[in-house]
Formats: C-alpha cells, structure tokens, sequence
C-alpha cells in the first residue's frame, strides 16, 4: 500500500507542476480550480479507472467527465502523463488550432469522453452515458466530477433526482468541495449549505472524504467501484467506509471530497485570485522550486 | 373540412417503426409520453423509453449522454421547452459534438398551440435552430410526413429536429407519398408568374391561394419547403429564376424561418422581389386553429393579397 500511494503521491505532484506550467506557458487558464483536483484525478486515472490510453474509444473503459471543464489544465496533464497525447503539447492550452481547448471537447482530445465547461451538465450527460452502460450490460463505471459552486445551476439538482430514481449505481459522483467559486464562497454566492443533507434527500448515499489524503481516498474509490461493477445481488451489504452503513443496493454514491482552491502552492491556497490567473515569471519559479522540477517534459 | 389526423400519432408510427429494426433507437420523455401518444411505445419498448420527469434540459443532458455512446435518442415534447429552455444543452451538448440526438417539437404555430395560448404555442422554435450549426430542420406537412420524418431522422448524421403540432392537424398528402429530406419539393408547376413556397400546416392555404390565383389567369409555382435547415439552394435559385417573384408561408415568426430562409437565398443568388406570410413579429393566443391563422395574417386571401402584390412590384424590377 504504502509504495502505492507514494507513487501517486510522486504523480499528483506531477500533475500540479504540469498545471503551473501549462498556465504559465499558454497564458491563460485556472490555476486554482485545477489544482483542487490534483489528488482526486491522480486515484482516478492512476489507480482506480479501468482505461486503455491506446486505444481511448475502448467500449470498456471507464468514462470521466469532468463537470467543472474550467479545471481542464489538470485533465488535460493527467491524460497527457497517461499517455493519452505528449506532455509537450499542454502549452498549447487555449491556442489557435490547438486540441486543447479552452474548456473540454469530446471528438477533440483523445481521452476526453464528454464536452463540458457549460457548467452543470456532467451529471445529466452522465446519467444518460450510465443509462446506455447498464443497456449495454457491461461493469464499466461513469465517474463524474462536478465543483461545489456549479451545484447552484438548477440542472444539477434534476439530474440527481433522476440518477437515483433510475437506480444508477454505475455512476460514481464526486463533488469537488473547495468551498469558493469565481466570485466569493459558496455559502454566500449562491446559498449552498447542508450538502450533505440535500444529497441524501434526493436519494443518493453520500461519502465525506479529505480529497487531498490519498491513502484514504484510493480505498474508499476502490471499494465504490468494486460496489459499482458488482451485480445487485453482491452489493447487499457492500461497505464504501469502515464504520459508516453500507449503502442500499439501489443508491448511487456521491463523494463530498473536502479540498484546498489552489492546493500544494501554499501562496495560491486560500487567495481566490488564483480562480483565474497566470503566475509572473517570479511565481511561476516560486511555484517550481515549491513543487520540485522545472518544465513539462 | 379536410380530413384530420395527429402529427404526434404519426411521429410515433415511425419511431415504433424504427424501434422494432433497431434497438439504438430510444425515446426520450419529459413527462411528455401523454402529450407525445407515446403509451404504446413506452409498453412495447420498456428498454427504450427514458422518463425524465418535466426536465427538458436535464432530458436534453441525458440525450445527449444516450447518444455519446451510440444510441439513437428522440427526445419529444413542446417545441419551445426543447427549443428554448434546452437551447443551450442542444448547442453546446448536442449539436456542437454533432450527436446522433432526434428532437421533436410539438404545439408548433399558432394552430399547432391553438387554444393552449402563448405559453404553449411556439413560433421562435425554427429561428432558433437555425443559427446553430449542425442542425437539421423537417418540418412535416401532416401526420404521414410526419412519421416519414422521424424514419428519415434515424439515417441523418447528427441533430435533426422535427416539427410537429396540435394532434389535430389537417392531411395535406396521400399516406405513403415520397418525402424526400433535403429537397424542395416542386407540388405544381402551372405557370411562372410567382412561386409559392411554404410548409407544414399552411400547404393547404398555399394550394387554395393557388386555385384562386389561377382563376384569375395568374400562373403559380407550388413549392413545399420541409427541410429548413439545410435550405436547399440550387432548387429554390432554380424556382425564383424561373418565376421571379415569391411569396412564402408558414406558421411561425416571419423573422428567423422558412420567409428568412429563402430571403436570404434569394438575396445571395436571385434577388427577386419577394413577400412574407406569417406572424407579423407578434405573439398569439388562444383560439381555434382556423380562426388563429385567419386572424394573424396566414389567410387564403392574404396569401393571394401577397402574390398579387409582389407579382406588381416584379413588373418594375429586372429579373435575375
């Protein structure tokens, strides 16, 4: 265990120096939202997805949709560190004729499995993605990752209701919970309280997690997806977390993952002008002698 | 009286139609499957039949996620809930991936919305549509076209969207007359003093106007113009230099339609002078279907009134 998590602890560090950098280099970008799911999309596309990079239209695979596109400088370093496209293209982020747009497009960037960016709209496009998936009668998972500040768009809250009336147990959701959004926090931006409480009255059973503690994060992933690939006779009982009740067989899961805006930089954590900005020359070298490295290849 | 059938009725025919062969097709619902006569889907076709709840865009959101992964969804219900309050879903997740979703409208017009009033009666729906790329846009003449429709969708590339209406809705054609997508479709050919171009409900009135016109010694061009959305440019040229003059209905804002459609054609390649039959940039309301399209200027004589009109604006103007 512990060579594991270090090894995408060794990743996740990777990933956030990939994203100064891309930003840096390309000159636009959101340094702060990307950062926050640094660890998260480490576990994921490191550990628990099942993926083919060689091939990213592999029916079998598990589909990613990355709900808050803003943060795609960290999608675009994780497939591109997984082999999806070279590292060397992410400073072409947001160019002219580059595949890797502003926000994310499907048929554009190998290994992006649904367009997003519009924000709200990861969990109803993945509601119909788990929908076709339990057709299709294979264990593949939909994993979809929203922000905490898109939670205010009205579309999130009737795709949860239809998630769970549907049963969609193949889904696993994951609320990037970073507490600010472009404007301010989240409580008074939009109202957002008792996330918890909403989520468990639309159905679904719901995971606090420390989104930037690996260890703890990988385990409770991985017993979601063994959960979500199992038949419904075998998830009767299947725990997500030790001391926490199973979820009922029907329930799709959604992970509350506590996290940091602009995480592992200490001088952008906390400082919301990092939602949006590129670092100076002066930052962008701070930010690298913090992370360790120097450049994307 | 002209005999009565539900467009809704034969949209469902086809997509049933389609569903026995093939088992991608699927049908999206936003507590429509009254509204859509789709009850009998929904039995036949458990496997296929999505119920999202009154949720256009979170219905639009699931087409789409349906259609990433090769399905074939038609998402039905109100042509201004789809068109509208999905508008965005069908721009941004729709039709910029180019995906294989269907859109039905129905309530289209004022006859299509006719006693439900402004608030389910729908005439921006084409206006709409048509500024976003990708997009294919039928709109069916009766209930049989309209089932022809939804067959011809399945074997379009990307977003269609097909127009439907009331469920009470007047037979224009024969049942299995050829609909064929992407062209106009050249109904009578007596003359070349104007061409008629119109679709959907207001073919009926275009013909009477024809008959009419002709008994005054007028020679008239009939043209159904069902597929909007590409406009098929060669043909309609071909008609306007042919006749060198226009007039074109439908029941829908004369801003952003069919009229726009081939104004913009004609101005590119023919211009000739040309008139408008539709809604008059007003909204509408309550009220019989016949009465409705009377009042708001899509009556037979205001059809004549228009040719008359612009074949008299033809004598001062060059032709192309």
């Amino acid at each position: 265990m512990t060579e594991r998590i270090n090894r995408l602890k060794t990743i996740a560090t990777q990933l956030r120096r990939d994203v100064v950098n891309t930003v840096y280099y390309a000159g636009d970008g959101h340094p702060g939202p990307s950062l926050s799911i640094a660890d998260i999309l480490t576990a994921l596309y490191f550990d628990i997805m099942r993926l083919n990079p060689v091939d990213p239209d592999w029916k079998q695979r598990d589909r990613f949709i990355l709900s808050k596109g803003h943060a795609c400088p960290m999608l675009y370093a994780a497939l591109a560190r997984r082999g999806y496209f070279p590292p060397a293209e992410l400073k072409t982020l947001r160019t002219l004729g580059s595949r890797l747009q502003g926000h994310p497009v499907m048929h554009y960037t190998p290994g992006v499995d649904a367009t997003s960016g519009s924000l709200g709209h990861g969990l109803p496009q993945g509601c119909g993605m788990a929908l076709a998936a339990r057709r299709r009668g294979d264990d593949s998972l939909v994993f979809v990752l929203t922000g905490d500040g898109e939670l205010n768009e009205g579309l999130v809250w009737e795709a949860a209701m239809s998630i769970a009336k549907f049963k969609l147990t193949n889904m696993i959701a994951i609320v990037d919970n970073n507490g600010v959004q472009s404007g301010g926090k989240v409580e008074t931006i939009g109202g957002l309280v008792k996330l918890r409480e909403k989520w468990e009255a639309f159905g679904w059973y719901v995971v606090e997690i420390d989104g930037h503690n690996m260890e703890k994060m990988v385990t409770m992933l991985e017993n979601a997806a063994k959960r979500g690939r199992a038949s419904r006779v075998d998830r009767e009982g299947m725990l997500i977390v030790d001391g926490q009740a199973a979820p009922n067989p029907d329930q799709p899961v959604m992970f509350i993952a506590h996290t940091i805006k602009g995480s592992g930089i200490p001088f952008m954590e906390g400082n919301n002008s990092w939602h949006k900005r590129v670092p100076t020359d002066e930052e962008h070298q701070l930010a690298m002698s913090i992370l360790g490295g120097k450049d994307l290849e | 009286m002209n005999k009565i059938e539900s467009t809704r009725v034969g949209f469902m025919q086809g997509l049933e139609a389609l569903a026995e062969k093939d088992d991608r097709i699927m049908m999206v619902s936003a507590d429509s499957m009254l509204a859509m006569r789709a009850t009998g889907f929904a039995e036949k076709f458990p496997e296929q039949f999505v119920e999202m709840g009154i949720a256009e865009q979170n219905a639009a959101a699931t087409a789409a996620g349906l259609a990433i992964e090769g399905m074939i969804p038609y998402f039905a219900t109100y042509a201004g809930f789809i068109t509208m309050r999905a508008c965005e879903q069908i721009r941004t997740f729709i039709a910029y991936p180019n995906l294989n979703v269907k859109l039905a409208g129905v309530n289209s017009g004022v006859a299509g919305g006719e006693r439900e009033g402004v608030t389910h009666q729908f005439y921006e729906d084409i206006g709409i549509l048509r500024t976003i790329p990708n997009m294919t846009i039928l709109v069916p003449a009766d209930a049989d076209q309209a089932r022809q429709a939804a067959i011809s969708a399945a074997s379009i590339p990307g977003p269609v969207y097909i127009r439907l209406g009331s469920g009470r809705d007047p037979v224009f054609f024969e049942h299995n007359t050829s609909f064929l997508p992407f062209k106009i479709n050249i109904l009578q050919e007596k003359g070349n003093d104007i061409a008629l171009f119109g679709n959907g409900v207001l073919l009926l009135r275009l013909q009477k106007a024809a008959e009419e016109l002709e008994k005054r010694g007028i020679g008239v061009t009939l043209v159904e113009v069902h597929t909007v959305k590409p406009i098929d440019v060669v043909g309609i040229t071909q008609v306007l230099k042919n006749c060198g003059a226009a007039v074109t209905a439908e029941d829908h804002n004369i801003i952003g339609g069919l009229g726009s459609a081939i104004m913009e054609t004609a101005a590119e390649n023919c211009p000739v002078p040309m008139s408008r039959i539709g809604l008059h940039d007003c909204f509408g309301g309550s009220g019989n279907p016949e009465d409705l399209l009377d009042y708001y200027g899509m009556s037979v004589n205001d059809i004549v009134e228009a040719a008359l009109s612009t074949i008299a604006r033809k004598k001062a103007t060059p032709s192309c």
